[in-house]
């Protein structure tokens, strides 16, 4: 009996031990994430949904019929977060609304994730920004965005920003969200000292830009900072090797299911970026590294590397990094788009990027969405677009390119201006499953763990299974 | 007489049962709540396909779960808890039955080492997490000034698919051998003091003590403190959510940072259900079989 009972015991024990895990295991995720804001564990948020079948989140949102209304985004520092308070202040004090706006922002890498538990907990916030492409996508389809048009034609805001950024901002044929904040394209910053100091002067072909990698290596220059341990930062190097490759149309094609990812011109992006790691282009360990850190930043800081290439908001860091440090760096910062493939006739006008950055949706209705609206417009307001503009920002709006006059700035809203198309970053622009597979098998590449066309093969069979699922 | 003694039992039997009833209703409540129903719940949604955010979701019966037997990437994660379990076992419990022994047999003098080697336990494991990325970061790190003091190169620990697990693995040992530590200590206040003393009268020397009394007697502590560790291996997801997040590639993917992925950046909640689910599975029949062959003997 008493032998029977240990055996019940044991056997008991050892489920609850195991339960723990679908509980807890989930639960954990939550709560490295959770700064407060959403109280639910994942797994009971998908009982509050469930709960609702029939109400549309955004419904039950507007029925509280408080006045606040709640805005994620990610600055939480710097550039960014001077132009959110910027705008909410001239919002708090201007507005007849009543309402006033809860800036929520969280750090960049664990904003996506956050995004997502609040949704599925029911806990959406009223204004939220995205990087749009396949998420925001899935938003639409969820019921957490709504249809901007109207608004846009009421305050008259569809000719202020500009179309290329309206355009990434639309989900089939009707604008779902306000591009804030930044006109940002994968290019390569230099430093200009360094690059005088060689006689290198700046590469218009890859060949070039190798002999200029092998100028700066034989003096102990690490040829490119990056910090690859978010993955996306390496992507880049993929995306625009295989953009000057073959131009648009293959990632197009293969991304809408006609095409491949195991395409020539992505075999040679693999096969171009492990030649460069063999090389020793990059720094040391640069798959580990955090960019959020500011681990990239610092090699280029310290004059270690003399180019970056990374999207364009980095201009603004550089720039408020620079005179918090008190010192010249941003004088020497110049910048170029990625050079032409050698022998390759694809348009080199063509931009890797966003033409926002962030944009803006909107989880409410009725009055909200109108005030919440009423705020786009202190986003976009001359003052605040000043005021971006100076901190080295190049917002999507029309005309912004007689306000500039810093010549970092400049070239780029140049190269924005001159492209033929601007294609949104892969692992945006792609399902969430298949960017997964992307970034995933890039880093492995970075590594030389992986050949470029396993991590391609990888990339297309994700993308089957994806397209099989719709 | 009989009668009534009966009665009076039954009675008391009744005030027992009646105690015992709302003394477990919270807990009882609590556990359903919070984890009979999302048990439950996680192994309904396993069934549907769902994005986790909309309100609609699509029956697709056992699909997920046949994808989930013949998906290579979730068994490669098995496999890295599998190594983290086995060797959380073989290094944290006897370091921490070392740390312990060393603490019972110093007595007092030790009561330094107590404290020093407690401290890694009172850290949040991302806090621990951040400070070892630093710590071995390829570019000024710990791992690497000592090498190139030695005349070597840089070294990616992390950055590595190779030595990325291990690297972690050792992490791990780090945060938990206090805790073992703590545990064994407590088994070795259970081992009476008469039982020493008599060793010692009987001309034991300290290691003959440690070797044939204390370790035969610490042995049912240690036998579930191997559980423990071995089910806190099989779901662990904090460390390295905060190191390496998976990567480099998939090197370093465990079950439950699978099961995240899945739910919350590819938006595939009915899937990452699915793998919370044989997490579950898993975890609970493994830890059935280890407490059937640990105990195995005395039982049967």
């Amino acid at each position: 009996m008493k032998k029977r009972m240990k055996k019940i015991t044991a056997i008991g024990m050892a489920v609850l031990m195991g339960m723990s895990v679908t509980a807890c295991g989930a639960g954990d995720g939550a709560a490295s994430q959770d700064t407060g804001e959403t109280t639910g564990t994942p797994a009971d948020s998908a009982v509050e949904t469930t709960g609702n079948e029939t109400e549309t989140p955004a419904d039950s949102d507007s029925d509280s019929g408080n006045k606040v209304i709640t805005f994620w985004n990610t600055g939480t520092e710097g550039a960014d977060k001077e132009m959110y308070e910027l705008a909410i202040n001239q919002f708090h004090e201007k507005s007849q609304s009543g309402y006033t706006i809860e800036n929520i922002p969280t750090q960049n890498d664990k904003y996506k994730e956050k995004l997502v538990i609040a949704m599925s907990s029911g806990e959406c916030p009223d204004m939220y920004s995205t990087w749009s492409g396949g998420p925001m996508n899935e938003y639409i389809d969820s019921g957490y965005a709504q249809p901007l048009d109207d608004l846009y034609e009421k305050y008259g805001l569809k000719e202020r920003f500009m179309e290329g950024a309206l355009e990434q901002a639309s989900y089939n044929g009707q604008i779902y969200a306000v591009p804030v904040k930044n006109i940002s394209i994968a290019g390569i910053y230099y430093n200009k000292d360094l690059f005088e100091q060689y006689n290198v002067s700046v590469p218009t072909t890859v060949s070039e830009l190798e002999a200029a990698c092998d100028t700066f290596l034989a003096n102990g220059i690490i040829p490119f900072t990056l910090a690859n341990g978010p993955k996306w930062t390496g992507s880049m190097y993929f995306q625009c090797l295989a953009t000057r490759k073959g131009g648009i149309e293959p990632f197009q094609t293969a991304a809408a299911g006609d095409g491949s990812f195991e395409d020539e011109c992505f075999v040679y992006a693999g096969k171009k970026i492990q030649e460069w790691v063999n090389k020793g282009y990059f720094p040391e360990g640069f798959n580990s590294m955090s960019s959020d850190d500011g681990q990239a930043n610092a090699f280029f800081y310290t004059e270690e590397a003399a180019m970056y290439l990374t999207g364009s908001w980095a201009t603004a860091s550089f720039k408020t990094d620079s005179e918090d440090a008190g010192n010249d760096f941003y004088s020497k910062v110049g910048w170029f788009t990625f050079p032409a493939v050698d022998g390759s006739d694809a348009d080199t006008s063509i931009l890797c990027g966003t033409m926002g950055d962030q944009f803006i949706s909107f989880n409410c209705t009725g009055d909200k969405l109108d005030v919440a609206f009423e705020f786009i417009t202190y986003l976009s307001s001359d003052e605040t677009i000043e005021h971006m503009v100076a901190a080295g920002q190049i917002p999507p709006i029309v005309g912004v390119d007689d306000m500039i006059t810093d010549p970092v700035s400049k070239s780029i809203i140049d190269a924005a201006n001159k492209a033929s198309a601007v294609q949104l970053w892969y692992d945006q622009y792609l399902n969430p499953t298949v960017a997964n597979a992307h970034l995933d098998g890039n880093q492995e590449v970075f590594g030389l763990t992986m050949t470029p066309e396993e991590a391609n093969q990888k990339m297309q069979a994700a993308q089957a299974e994806y397209l099989s699922g719709k | 007489m009989n009668n009534q003694s009966n009665t009076l039992g039954w009675r008391r039997q009744r005030s027992t049962n009646i105690a015992a009833f709302i003394f477990l209703l919270p807990v009882f409540l609590l556990l359903t709540v919070f984890i009979f129903y999302p048990i439950v719940d996680s192994f309904a949604i396993s069934t549907y396909r769902w994005n986790g955010i909309t309100a609609d979701r699509t029956f697709v019966g056992l699909s997920n779960w046949g994808k989930l037997v013949g998906d290579r990437e979730f068994w490669f994660a098995f496999r890295n808890n599998i190594m983290i379990m086995v060797m959380s076992i073989i290094i944290q419990i006897p370091i921490g039955l070392a740390e312990a022994t060393f603490i019972e047999f110093a007595g007092r003098k030790a009561a330094i080492c107590k404290v020093l080697w407690f401290i890694p336990m009172l850290m949040s494991s991302v806090a621990i997490g951040f400070l070892f990325n630093y710590a071995l970061a390829a570019n000024g790190g710990m791992i690497s000034a000592v090498s190139k003091l030695f005349g070597g190169g840089n070294i990616d620990l992390l950055g590595n698919k190779n030595t990325a697990l291990v690297t972690v693995i050792f992490v791990i040992a780090w945060q938990f051998i206090p805790f073992y530590m703590v545990y064994c200590m407590a088994a070795y206040t259970n081992v009476s003091e008469d039982v020493y003393e008599a060793a010692v009268i009987d001309g034991a020397t300290k290691s003959q003590y440690f070797r044939r009394i204390a370790l035969p007697l610490l042995a049912p502590s240690l036998k579930s403190a191997a559980i423990l560790s071995m089910v806190g291996s099989l779901k662990y997801f904090d460390l390295i959510y905060v190191m390496t997040g998976g990567g480099p590639g998939t090197a370093t993917e465990l079950m439950a940072t699978y099961m995240y992925k899945n739910s919350f950046v590819q938006f595939n909640m009915g899937y990452g259900s699915a793998v919370a689910a044989g997490m579950f599975i898993l975890i609970t029949g493994l830890s059935l079989v280890t407490m059937r062959v640990i105990n195995g003997k005395k039982e049967v």
